[in-house]
């Protein structure tokens, strides 16, 4: 063996992984040969990785520290914790935390429940489910901007202009401020994700459902079990490790939450839609701070990993 | 053994294409020797296309050998998507030769010295030949950093049929032009079936400090003070308040949407609308059915300061320059008096160059000469600061917030003060 650099370390274990996996049946072939190919293969990975991945957050990390403003990337002066302790005191930054909890808090439950109820509605082999299937399916293969645009037309606050607004109003109801009334505008973009989105966990529930075998069911039904019991008996517990992996890409996605409150609301009104990732584009991008928005992405990194590590710690602890 | 050697060679090809994406530098010289000049501009409606598909062909069979003039169009979108593009240049050191700027930005990427002044790029004599509200817009330090072939103002439109209907008549002379008090009842009274009185921009972006400002100077004051330096005082000034206040009744009342459909006015569902003088053309061309036209900017009330906005991209050269001379060349070329004459023709929009004036005589016919007298007589362009990407953006939340339901005061304090700190963190020791 070669001496090794820290960085060879971690796909050398990653190697060891594999050749104790699949490759244990080939033990006899020359190790180093096998080794040398292994390398050559993972090679363009870690080289597109280390290019987009890991050089820029090192760098976001190394600009967190420093008082970068986007106009001037030749006078870029070391200012120590500053931003951090900027960032601690600052309102804004707090409202964006707060926002982009609640989102998730919300829309992972709505989200997910949806999706497998609309999975059970089409999961049955009826004739013309397909339809179903692809009608639902549809706002997923679109583009996150285009469907926020059109909501932002249905959301409309003239009941003139907006088609929901004209509906409440037809049933007699006072037309509301979707996406105006700093109460309504987070949940308006709640809903519109939901729907957006649902499509897709929905194919993923749909594809475990189909991995409960019918026995099960036969079984259940024998034992006397009802619709409902053999739901919370036999479905739920059947899909339990893809619910645990759906609740879990939609707590990551969800965190991310930019395009909405991009298109649809700017952040606004009164800070009700402003995210974490909106406010750093908003930092970085608009005010051209880049420093400070580079410190947010930090701490918002932290965030998003503590998160998931500790959904992990949940899930391996049941 | 000859599997490996191909798995080596992919990996190699891999690799080696991603580096080379990374490393690629703007093309400074083509294959024929020529020197390669980049313009970014944003993307525009068809006419303008075509003008520089037509002026760039020219330029090129002109300097033939020397010169390749190419132009990126780059989509504006409505908001800040163009900025968002140039700033990222900035940062990769990746900037055009020349780059067309938003008026009231020039200050920003002066003081940045992202751009270069262009003093000499027009003798003293030719330089008088541009309007000096242009100029004034263009101007940082004392020096010229941008050179813009149009000028913009915006006046307030109206439908006649509404107006007649409700028995309303619009001022036909600057001096009685209407004021807040007036254009208010009159949004009130055109306010019914579905139709607003009225139309303010909302477009939630650079739209509202392009248009609202003029609120704030009409009333006595401004967004910030002379030299850029600070909005304290000014923005939130007790007239500022006063301007947001009026505002926001026309919205808290119903006569102004605050997200208005696309073309609201054109569609024929308000009344009335401060539009800019480029949807002349727009009326004209596509809405052949509209009977409408056009009066003065509103007037604050009592002794209020006749204004209107003004400022339209110009074109300034980036530090990543490399052939200043080619560069000299074509920005003489697109200025020259033919080119701004066919180019304001084609956006429709005021040309900045006086002499143009002889040419394009349906300035000196109404509905067009509204906006002519204007820029010449109370045109006002946005604030000159380098802070103004925050101040731009901070007014623009403000206003939102006002709108629902923030105290005006409160949130234009809040404006004031992010814009301040923005000017001392990085250019009061300048």
């Amino acid at each position: 063996m070669q001496p090794q650099q820290p960085w060879t370390k971690t796909i050398t274990s990653i190697m060891r992984r594999i050749e104790k996996g699949g490759l244990a049946m080939k033990k006899s072939i020359n190790k180093v040969s096998e080794r040398r190919a292994a390398y050559t293969f993972i090679c363009p990975a870690v080289v597109l990785l280390a290019a987009f991945l890991i050089y820029p957050s090192l760098q976001t990390i190394r600009y967190a520290f420093t008082d970068y403003n986007i106009m001037r990337p030749d006078r870029i002066v070391f200012c120590g914790f500053n931003n951090f302790i900027e960032l601690f005191q600052d309102e804004d930054f707090w409202i964006a935390v707060k926002n982009t909890l609640y989102f998730t808090v919300l829309v992972v439950p709505f989200q997910t429940v949806l999706a497998l109820a609309l999975a059970l509605l089409i999961s049955s082999r009826r004739k013309g489910v397909s339809i179903f299937r692809a009608a639902y399916f549809s706002p997923q293969v679109t583009s996150m901007v285009v469907v926020a645009i059109l909501w932002t037309v249905l959301y409309n606050s003239s009941p003139d202009s907006g088609l929901l607004n004209a509906l409440l109003v037809k049933l007699g109801m006072e037309p509301c401020g979707f996406l105006n009334d700093p109460k309504a505008a987070m949940n308006s973009i709640i809903f519109m994700s939901a729907w957006q989105g649902a499509g897709y966990q929905m194919m993923i529930f749909l594809a475990g459902l189909q991995g409960i075998s019918r026995e099960q069911y036969e079984a259940a039904s024998i034992d006397g079990a009802g619709k409902i019991q053999s739901f919370f008996y036999v479905t739920l517990p059947g899909l339990k490790s893809v619910i645990q992996y759906v609740v879990m890409i939609t707590v990551i996605q969800a965190m991310k939450l930019f395009t909405q409150p991009y298109v649809m609301t700017k952040g606004g009104p009164q800070n009700s839609t402003r995210t974490l990732v909106y406010y750093i584009y908003e930092q970085g991008f608009q005010k051209r701070n880049f420093g400070y928005a580079c410190a947010v992405a930090a701490v918002f990194f932290v965030i998003v990993i503590s998160l998931s590590l500790g959904m992990k710690k949940i899930i391996k602890a049941e | 053994m000859r599997k490996r050697w191909i798995a080596v060679l992919l990996a190699a090809a891999m690799a080696s294409s991603v580096l080379a994406g990374c490393g690629k530098t703007k093309e400074r010289v083509n294959e024929k020797g020529e020197s390669v000049i980049t313009i970014w501009s944003p993307s525009d409606e068809p006419a303008i296309e075509e003008w520089w598909i037509e002026k760039i062909d020219e330029f090129n069979q002109d300097h033939e050998g020397k010169i390749e003039l190419r132009r990126e169009a780059i989509v504006r979108a409505d908001s800040y998507a163009y900025e968002d593009k140039v700033n990222a240049a900035i940062t990769s050191n990746d900037l055009p030769d020349i780059l067309y700027v938003d008026g009231p930005n020039v200050s920003i990427y002066a003081a940045n010295e992202v751009t270069l002044p262009l003093d000499d790029f027009f003798s003293e004599e030719e330089w008088s030949d541009f309007f000096d509200s242009s100029k004034q817009q263009n101007t940082y330090g004392g020096k010229i950093y941008a050179v813009g072939a149009t000028e913009s103002s915006v006046a307030l439109y109206y439908n006649k049929d509404m107006l007649d209907e409700a028995g309303i008549s619009v001022p036909e002379k600057k001096e009685d032009a209407w004021t807040w008090s007036e254009y208010y009842e009159a949004a009130k009274k055109l306010t019914k079936d579905g139709v607003v009185g009225t139309n303010i921009i909302m477009d939630k972006g650079e739209g509202l400090s392009y248009v609202l400002e003029q609120f704030w100077i009409s009333n006595g004051t401004d967004f910030v003070n002379e030299d850029g330096s600070s909005a304290e005082g000014y923005l939130n000034s007790p007239e500022g308040v006063e301007a947001a206040e009026f505002l926001n009744s026309l919205i808290q009342d119903g006569y102004a949407n605050i997200d208005p459909i696309q073309k609201e006015f054109h569609n024929g569902r308000a009344a009335t609308m401060l539009g800019g003088s480029w949807e002349v053309a727009t009326l004209e061309k596509d809405y052949p059915d509209l009977n409408w036209g056009v009066t003065y900017f509103p007037v604050a009330d009592g002794d209020g300061i006749p204004t209107s906005p003004t400022g339209d991209w110009a074109a300034s050269v980036t530090k990543n320059v490399q052939d200043m001379d080619a560069v000299k060349e074509v920005m003489r070329f697109l200025f020259s008096e033919d080119n701004v004459t066919t180019y304001a023709k084609a956006i429709s929009k005021p040309p900045t160059r006086v002499s143009s004036y002889d040419v394009l005589t349906e300035y000196n016919e109404y509905p067009r000469s509204i906006f002519k007298e204007q820029l010449m007589e109370t045109g006002h362009p946005r604030p000159r600061t380098p802070s103004y990407s925050v101040l731009t953006a901070e007014y623009a939340e403000a206003m939102l917030n006002i709108f629902t339901g923030v105290d005006p005061q409160e949130a234009l304090d809040a404006a004031a003060a992010a814009m301040d700190k923005d000017y001392n963190k990085y250019y009061a020791q300048d």
